[in-house]
């Protein structure tokens, strides 16, 4: 018997290795599914996202079908659809060289005219026009950071053809569309290379708990994760995939608790917020700490804002502080459960300093809060450009008011950072990347899926089971 | 009050205190042993709400048991070991507690940091305050455990998870709460609460009701707070809008004795006091039965004894209104009741036969009187007459002149007897044709006045003794209905009595008044007084203390008064004079429709 088990085990061994090295080689082929959280009725940069959540799932499955003429990268732009640009000296005249050889979907090549139009749909005012193998841009105030603002979605290359059909470039093609699904198909003459998988299949309308059911039951490859989830999905073997820090969560006082002589009071709860436990345990480690409204990889300051000096009140003054003076009803967002999981933990920790702070997630009408801890989404662009979206995101209503900065340079927007921070009225708290929970399917290759600035990368991966 | 009243008042009395007494009696009882029946159940309780207690704490350590030993728990303490970063564990303790039932589940580290936190999960990293080791492998025990916005009170356990390399502790258990009392099984008329004593000072949020109930707090929060400061088992009476209720309070204490809870046994007074209720009630209502009974006997005892009585009470009544024919006759009652009713008949017979008797012989005494004054009254002129007579007899002998002047002496004498004579008839006559009085509306002052105007010039006469008039007239006395002739008939024989009665002078008063009768008229003088004799016969007819007087006089005055419903009486005493006093209602009795007779 021991021959024969021998041979057994070795026949074993060898199989297992050649399945071991068809599963780490890419292999064509192959539907990924992929789920999203709103219903997106159009990809058409033209059109205006109904909320948020339309916003970020379009702006995931877009750069699929339509590409810029820049993309951004952690480390800077990337040329795409342009293979270079040059400007003047002011920064009014633009000139981008375009890629040759972009193959649209509809198997026709890119021109520059058509790109030039699609731009100058957008953006009226400029002046936008071919020029042989390239289209100037011409602007009427100093834009220095141009080809930043046209990696930008909303000024992604699209071409509209007859009927309304729109033709883009990108790695896949839209093949059919229902109201709650996407069908892409890979676009062949991909002017980097054909995507691995055949096609693309998006479920819309899939909140993010039936997202994780979806992804452990195999019936999703790709889906958005809470942080709060990751611990779940870990320990059933499912990879998880992080952008860089994206959104801010920030506590922001409202007016009535705003006062400048209540900066003390503002500095001390804010003192007592524990962020590395918040990071380390409630976000599971795919959070950092924020002091600051921009991450530093966006900023590049964040870390030398420095925290407005003054003491902290000692316990013995909260204790006195009458007990409505020290209580403090925090508004959640009743939707998100990663902001309430946060809001608990502060909640906990003011009240080892003698805070009560009461967490409300209102489903309906409510009693006045006096601070809300809110999550807004920090857009992967310039610092100035990210402060001033991220700032009109915080800023509900016109509270808090924000200076912005005062020009495109860095430091006006270090300084209208600082100053806002020093108030004591936004308080960062954490800085969280966007998760992507990846089924066990989806083959490791060097491109993750999520991308480094939030959204999907799917052109480069590949689904066991393809063809190699 | 009358025998019969007294004989219902007396049955009605002893079935009313019986009633009452046997009411009290069995109502003592019924509290006696609803009392010990309440101590048996409210026992019972007690007892079964410690073995629900040590069984739910056996339930729990078994769970937390089960936990400890748990791949889970096992492969969490052992990559705690290897990693050191408790962070991936944070939320191991809700799928934990999800998996064995318990509300409460902590994962606490060695140093008694929270790693994973199943009712509070946000708490992660501070310090546990009673998953420790000492508490480690001991039986279950109550404890408050801290929530995000209360604090609960649990039945827990602690174990240490049995891994060579690092210490991990699981605490974790039970609510104790509404559910927990629900698992009591409760007689009818007991409610159970629950006192958690986890705040500083009594809390009514605090205090649950298996039920689901508002509790009573307001009434039970003296005993929680008696059973806070003392720690032992107490019971009260406490009033609640269902009646009052017994409640026994037993402290429920943690690990390290402390009082963490109240368990409070309410037993309803409200079957005691329907028990009660019936009793009264069924003691009011046989309390009424026998009343009425009570009543019917002793109508029928009363009946049989008091008829005949009141027969014969009421045969005497018409005897006295001189109703002399009334007899009782049979009465059909009990021998001693009929023995007075033959009595009372014999009685009444014998009174006729003595009235009849009476009556002859007065009659005859009054004839005699009557003789006797006829014979008195005619006796005196018919002297003189007798005497003329003889005189003329004997003056047939004399002179014709002579006998002239005797003849008509004679005659002039023979009138005056004659005359005399035909006076005292006429006074007789006038007696006996006493006529009905005519009423009419009259003043009493007014004929005062008129009798003194009239017998003033005779009182006052100066060959008469010195007599003085006082009038002494109220005019508060007004009208009264009276004849007015006869009235004054009457007050003229009284002031001419009076005048008699003061041969050597006096004073004569006269004086009306009124009175709650009507009005009063009374006529004194100052003369001699009368006898007791002669007060006594004063108004007899014919009767006189005067040597010309016929006696008709006071008899006149008594009859008019008597026709005018009034009364006439005198005071006197020999030597301080008489007083006589009329008393005439305003309207004679027979004559109260108004109209003149």
């Amino acid at each position: 018997m021991k021959p024969f088990r021998s041979s057994c085990l070795a026949l074993a061994s060898v199989l297992a290795a050649a399945g071991a090295l068809g599963a780490a080689r890419p292999q064509y082929g192959g539907t990924l599914r992929a789920d999203v959280e709103a219903v997106v009725s159009s990809l058409d940069p033209a059109s205006t996202p109904a909320d948020l959540k339309q916003s970020a799932a379009r702006a995931r499955i877009a750069p699929l079908v339509f590409e810029s003429l820049t993309a951004i990268e952690p480390d800077g732009l990337r040329a795409e659809l342009a293979s270079s640009w040059q400007s003047d000296a002011r920064g009014t005249h633009w000139q981008f060289r375009m890629r040759s050889g972009v193959v649209l979907h509809d198997r026709t090549t890119l021109e520059p005219w058509q790109a030039a139009a699609a731009i100058r749909q957008r953006e009226p005012a400029w002046k936008v026009n071919p020029d042989g193998d390239s289209l100037t841009i011409d602007t009427s105030e100093p834009t220095p950071d141009l080809p930043w603002l046209l990696a930008d979605g909303r000024h992604a290359i699209v071409v509209r053809a007859a009927g309304g059909r729109l033709i883009g470039s990108g790695p896949f093609r839209i093949d059919h569309v229902e109201p709650s699904s996407f069908l892409l198909k890979a676009h062949e003459p991909y002017w980097r290379a054909r995507p691995f998988v055949d096609a693309v299949e998006i479920e819309m309308g899939r909140n993010l708990d039936t997202q994780v059911t979806d992804l452990e039951g195999g019936r999703a490859d790709v889906i958005t994760v809470r942080a709060t989830d990751v611990r779940r999905l870990t320990r059933r073997s499912l990879r998880v995939e992080a952008s860089r820090p994206l959104e801010l969560v920030a506590l922001i006082f409202e007016q009535q608790r705003a006062a400048d002589s209540a900066i003390a009071w503002r500095r001390t709860l804010a003192a007592t917020i524990n962020r590395d436990a918040i990071c380390a345990v409630v976000l599971q480690s795919e959070a950092a700490p924020a002091r600051t409204i921009l991450p530093d990889w966006v900023s590049a300051y964040a870390r030398v804002v420095a925290s407005a000096d003054g003491p902290a009140l000692p316990a013995s003054a909260i204790a006195a502080l009458p007990i409505d003076q020290r209580t403090i009803l925090l508004r959640v967002d009743p939707a998100d459960v990663v902001t309430q999981a946060i809001a608990e933990r502060l909640a906990v920790d003011a009240r080892e300093a003698g805070f009560v702070v009461k967490v409300q997630a209102p489903a309906g009408l409510a009693p006045r809060a006096d601070a809300r801890l809110v999550r807004v989404t920090v857009p992967a662009t310039t610092a100035d450009r990210a402060f001033a979206e991220a700032a009109g995101r915080l800023s509900v209503r016109g509270w808090p008011a924000v200076n912005l900065p005062s020009g495109p340079a860095l430091d006006a927007t270090y300084r209208a950072e600082q100053s806002l921070l020093d108030r004591f009225i936004v308080v960062p708290v954490v800085h969280v990347a966007e998760l992507y929970g990846v089924s066990e399917r989806v083959g490791t290759s060097l491109h993750p899926v999520a991308r480094a600035i939030g959204g999907w990368d799917l052109a480069d991966l590949w689904l066991q089971g393809g063809q190699p | 009050m009358t025998l019969r009243a007294r004989l219902f008042a007396l049955v009605g009395l002893v079935v009313a205190v019986s009633v009452t007494l046997v009411t009290i009696t069995i109502s003592a009882a019924a509290r006696r042993s609803f009392e010990a029946l309440d101590r048996q159940r409210t026992g019972a309780l007690i007892a079964q709400f410690r073995r629900e207690f040590s069984l739910e704490g056996d339930d729990v350590a078994r769970r937390i048991d089960r936990l400890a030993a748990s791949d889970a728990a096992q492969r969490t303490a052992i990559d705690l070991a290897r990693h050191g970063d408790p962070a991936p564990f944070a939320g191991d303790a809700v799928s934990m507690a999800a998996a064995q039932g318990l509300d409460f589940v902590d994962l606490v580290a060695a140093d008694g940091t929270i790693i994973s936190s199943a009712e509070w999960p946000a708490r992660f990293g501070y310090r546990h305050g009673w998953a420790t080791p000492p508490h480690a492998g001991s039986a279950a025990f109550l404890q408050p455990i801290e929530l995000p916005h209360e604090t609960a009170l649990a039945l827990v356990a602690v174990r240490r998870v049995p891994t060579g390399a690092a210490s991990l502790y699981i605490g974790g258990g039970q609510r104790l709460d509404r559910e927990f009392l629900r698992a009591l099984r409760l007689p009818d008329g007991m409610r159970a609460f629950l006192y958690r004593n986890v705040e500083p000072e009594v809390s009514r949020q605090q205090l649950v009701d298996a039920s689901g109930n508002a509790p009573p707090s307001a009434q039970l929060e003296p005993l929680i707070a008696r059973v806070r400061q003392t720690g032992q088992e107490t019971s009260d009476t406490v009033e609640s809008p269902d009646g009052s209720e017994l409640v026994s309070a037993i402290p429920l204490t943690g690990a390290r004795g402390q009082v963490l809870g109240v368990l409070l046994l309410a037993s309803s007074g409200r079957e005691l006091g329907a028990l009660l209720s019936r009793i009264r009630w069924s003691g009011i209502g046989f309390g009424v039965a026998g009343l009425i009974v009570g009543a019917a006997l002793s109508y029928a005892a009363a009946t049989q004894v008091t008829r005949p009585v009141e027969e014969v009470a009421v045969a005497a009544d018409r005897i006295a209104s001189g109703d002399w024919d009334t007899r009782v006759g049979e009465v059909n009652a009990a021998p001693e009741i009929d023995a007075l009713a033959r009595a009372f008949d014999t009685m009444a017979a014998h009174l006729v036969d003595q009235r009849d008797r009476l009556v002859q012989v007065e009659r005859v005494a009054a004839w005699r009187e009557l003789a006797r004054r006829l014979a008195h009254e005619l006796k005196n002129p018919l002297f003189p007459l007798r005497i003329t007579l003889d005189n003329l007899r004997r003056a047939r002998t004399l002179p014709p002149h002579e006998f002239e002047e005797v003849l008509d002496e004679s005659l002039a004498t023979l009138d005056t007897g004659f005359r005399n004579l035909n006076l005292v008839v006429g006074r007789f006559g006038d007696f006996a044709r006493m006529p009905a009085p005519v009423f009419e509306d009259v003043s009493p002052n007014a004929i005062a006045e008129q009798i003194v105007t009239l017998l003033r010039p005779q009182i006052e006469a100066a060959d008469r003794p010195s007599i003085r008039i006082t009038l002494d007239l109220d005019p508060a006395c007004g009208i009264v209905r009276a004849d007015d002739e006869q009235l004054g008939r009457v007050m003229q024989n009284l002031v001419l009595n009076a005048v008699d009665a003061m041969p050597n002078g006096g004073e004569l008063t006269i004086r009306t008044l009124p009175v709650a009768a009507g009005v009063r008229i009374d006529v004194g003088d100052t003369g001699e007084g009368l006898t007791e004799e002669e007060r006594d016969r004063l108004f007899t007819p014919y009767y006189t203390t005067k040597r010309h007087g016929t006696g008709l006089g006071l008899a006149i005055v008594q009859s008019v008064v008597a026709d005018h419903s009034g009364r006439v009486w005198v005071d006197s005493a020999p030597g301080r004079g008489s007083t006589f006093h009329i008393e005439l209602p305003r309207t004679p009795r027979d004559r109260a429709a108004g109209a003149p007779a």
